[in-house]
């Protein structure tokens, strides 16, 4: 084998930006990274973030070796008898209980790309349907807004704009270089509105800022609509051409008068018609980008739909600078929902959550580990979970550590011994995402690249290797044919036009997809064709056609036992969810989130900036230190608190047996809680 | 010579610079020793990132009684050598702009010194807010962006529909 290069051109993906970067390599190990400027995502800049990979890939607590639990205490094995061992495991549960009681689980503390439809086609080829996923709380709840409105999640061409909304996303904790694009659309003299209860930072720069009161989006955005409709502003027979319901979507968006919209969101009338104002004056040129803040609600997807709904009254759909349906860079698909579907055996949620299951096949975790615990609908036995933290990102934490420990078999393949993977019956070493080869699209501008796959260890697999491995050793080998990483990437490119060397051969990535230019789009993946204002679908299921209003429970029902409103999970720029807090010099800078809240609630409670606060919800109770921010920065009666942190740790405070109707997500971000004083910390 | 400038109209305060010059010049992440300052004040949702300028006349230099600091013949740069500085603090008080500080730990003075011709701040600067340019091209980005909202404000539609 060659010598590697010193530097290594691939890209980051501590979040899912993925940006292109330079690896310097010493003696095979990665010492520095930096921005690949070729690279036509990121242009050369780079967030903090991908520094720590540098320290997570060589962090001295890194798993390098198989473990097996004995108790409390953990044997380092070969890796060839772990497989063996789980395989065998794996096999006497499926012959006592079948297939279905055994599932996988992905997350993303190793990155992904083919990783999440390795373990989809692993879990299918052994004969279960039971596939779970951080998605069935994250990002699943706009695809699904997405899938019911338009048929699809377009492109929302932010560079090209004459307005950008963010709702509910603050890329410069979440994709940093998503920044850049709203810049250059600025530097063109493209407005900037931010929709979130907190002055996020991105909101720092907005022309305007609407801070609706958290899950109140739905009645702002049908306020919006009425105020539309009203003043004319629309192509009426654009609108009649491409969607359907717009009479009753106008009808019931009537109620939706500016005293209504201030009375649930709290947004004066002024600040409405300035951003009705905003949205009109871009001509169609609007870039509506909806983020991850509106999905944690009871009526998170009605919001949602509510929200994509003002895309064809502004006539932004198909529009150079609004949102645009680009075909996707057609690769094979390694799923085997086709060839083996095996809804008869019941997907975990699909019953109670049939839109999440249909839209993208995602099983419902919360309902999995509730079954863990009562067997119902039937017994899930075993678990094999790769780069997921459940144990800190799911909602209601305790009942997760519960459920988990309940199990027969827990395999956790991870970087690090998480609080999960702590857990488990066996823990794994996994290939970070520096040491894989993967396909990734940037389907923003049309880019595909391929990583480099650097810095291997001799016991630590890559997705692929161990699925493989997995499959052969439980007859499913048929399903797993490629030698390795590399001749998968081979065979998933092979329908498109672009070849595995021209990848290896550009490592800044090719371009696939031809420069945006206004269409009219003739017919949107929709069951009728058309833009949804109404969904027949929904109705078939019972719910309601119209995207209808519903108040949050914490305005609806107020309790006075739990004056505030929390939110969790506003995104940080040094961490991803849970991972990085291991990297001492990203913990001595940040070695706690703070409870965010307003200087006159705080003034009414005796907290002062640092003071430590318990706050409690239905759920649990946690510690934290105060921030007491700035009178615009957050709502009265509002909290906000990061999660991913172990020792104030957000999930301990979050539902996990109250969930949006639709999506089944989760409520993370309009819990019910209150706040008392601990005490002066120094 | 080029410099570091930075646009408060684009700015967010994300301090991802902040962390980069920590990073780059003491190898960790504390904000407190980076050479570049963002402030931002909430109730006016002003965010301003500031950092030497290093100034054609510049006053710390001349100032310095050990001859501590000197240009950079390649970069332009104005950079305090550490093994010359005497921690007087003269050039603390020099500087007009704040730009200049002080490693109580090492006991030596500190300020931006371009990273050689490759500002960490700049690579860092995800908001695409910071540029390492002549300080002419800042006059004219910032011209292109009041061309660019004029024309939105004066725009008539793309007419003949």
């Amino acid at each position: 084998m060659e010598a590697p290069p010193q530097t290594v051109q691939t890209l980051c993906r501590m979040c899912d930006d993925r940006c292109g970067i330079d690896v310097r390599l010493e003696d095979g190990r990665v010492v520095d990274i930096t921005g690949n400027p070729a690279h036509p995502w990121n242009l050369g800049r780079l967030c903090v973030k991908a520094r720590a990979a540098v320290d997570t890939v060589n962090h001295p607590d890194r798993l390098l070796h198989p473990l097996k639990r004995h108790g409390d205490d953990w044997e380092e094995i070969p890796l060839e008898q772990a497989l063996d061992e789980i395989a065998e495991r794996l096999r006497a549960i499926i012959e006592k209980d079948g297939a279905r009681s055994v599932s996988v689980w992905k997350g993303e503390a190793i990155g992904f790309a083919q990783q999440e439809d390795l373990a989809r086609r692993f879990i299918h080829a052994i004969g279960s349907p039971n596939y779970l996923s951080n998605d069935s709380m994250c990002w699943v709840g706009r695809f699904t807004g997405y899938k019911l409105v338009l048929g699809a999640w377009p492109n929302v061409d932010i560079e090209n704009a004459r307005c950008v909304v963010m709702w509910g996303a603050n890329p410069p904790h979440s994709r940093p270089n998503l920044t850049q694009r709203i810049t250059k659309a600025r530097r063109r003299g493209a407005t900037l509105v931010v929709v979130d209860p907190r002055l996020s930072a991105v909101a720092r720069r907005a022309d305007l800022h609407v801070a609706p009161l958290p899950g109140t989006d739905g009645a702002l955005a049908l306020g919006l609509f009425h105020e539309l409709v009203e003043s004319g502003s629309y192509d009426r027979s654009l609108v009649e051409r491409t969607t359907v319901g717009f009479d009753d979507l106008a009808g019931y968006a009537r109620e939706f008068t500016p005293d209504v919209v201030e009375r649930e969101t709290g947004i004066p009338p002024a600040t409405l018609s300035e951003m009705a104002r905003l949205l009109r004056a871009a001509d169609g040129r609007v870039a509506l980008y909806p983020g991850n803040g509106l999905e944690h609600h009871e009526n998170g997807v009605d919001n949602i739909r509510a929200i994509l709904s003002l895309n064809a009254l502004l006539g932004s759909l198909g529009k150079v600078g609004g949102s645009l349906f680009a075909p996707p860079l057609p690769l094979r698909d390694l799923t085997l929902y086709d060839e083996r579907p095996l809804t008869e055996l019941r997907p975990l949620g699909a019953d109670r959550f049939p839109v999440l299951y249909e839209v993208r096949r995602e099983c419902h975790t919360m309902t999995a580990l509730n079954g863990i615990l009562t067997g119902a609908p039937y017994p899930l036995r075993a678990m094999l979970l790769a780069g997921a933290n459940p144990a800190l990102t799911n909602p209601n934490s305790h009942r997760v550590v519960e459920a988990l420990t309940k199990l027969d078999l827990l395999v956790v393949r991870d970087l690090f011994m998480t609080e999960t993977a702590a857990l488990a019956d066996y823990v794994l070493p996994a290939a970070s995402f520096l040491e894989r080869t993967e396909v990734h699209t940037h389907h923003e501008i049309g880019v595909v690249t391929l990583t480099a796959g650097v810095g291997r260890h001799p016991e630590v697999q890559t997705e692929y290797e161990f699925w493989r491995d997995m499959a052969h050793r439980l007859g499913a080998a048929e399903y797993f044919p490629w030698e390795d990483d590399r001749e998968l990437n081979r065979w998933l490119l092979e329908p498109t036009a672009i070849s595995l060397e021209e990848l290896e051969a550009h490592p800044e990535g090719v371009t696939y997809s031809s420069p945006p230019a206004d269409a009219e789009i003739e017919r949107f993946p929709t069951p009728s064709g058309k833009v949804e204002f109404v969904s027949k679908h929904l109705a078939e299921l019972g719910y309601d056609a119209l995207p209808k209003y519903r108040r949050p429970a914490y305005i609806e029902t107020p309790d006075p036992a739990y004056p505030f409103v929390l939110m969790t999970g506003a995104r940080s720029l040094l961490f991803g969810h849970s991972r990085s807090h291991n990297i001492s010099r990203f913990a001595e800078e940040a070695p706690a989130p703070g409870l965010e809240m307003h200087p006159d609630d705080a003034s009414v409670l005796g907290l002062a900036d640092g003071d430590t606060a318990r706050v409690t919800t239905r759920i649990g109770s946690v510690e934290a230190p105060v921030r007491v921010v700035a009178t615009n920065e957050l709502p009265r009666h509002c909290l906000q608190l990061t999660h991913g942190w172990a020792g104030v740790n957000a999930n301990a405070l979050t539902h996990d047996d109250r969930f949006d109707r639709i999506s089944g997500f989760p409520l993370m971000k309009s819990v019910e809680a209150r706040v008392e004083p601990v005490g002066r910390t120094g | 010579m080029r410099i570091v400038v930075g646009d408060p109209e684009y700015c967010v305060a994300c301090r991802d610079c902040a962390y980069a010059c920590a990073f780059a010049h003491g190898g960790g992440f504390d904000r407190e020793s980076s050479r570049i300052a963002v402030s931002f004040s909430p109730e006016d949702r002003v965010c301003l990132p500031l950092t030497c300028m290093h100034c054609a006349e510049a006053w710390c230099m001349e100032v310095c009684p050990a001859d501590a600091i000197s240009r950079d013949l390649e970069t332009g740069a104005v950079v305090i050598h550490e093994e010359r500085c005497a921690g007087c603090k003269m050039c603390l008080l020099a500087c007009p702009l704040g730009a200049v500080g002080f490693d109580a730990a090492a006991g030596v003075a500190r300020k931006c010194d371009l990273c050689d011709g490759d500002p960490a701040c700049v690579r860092s600067c995800t908001v695409d807010v910071l540029q390492y340019c002549e300080p002419g091209e800042m006059a004219d980005s910032r011209r292109e962006s009041l061309e660019a909202r004029l024309r939105a404000v004066y725009r008539k539609g793309e007419g003949g529909s």
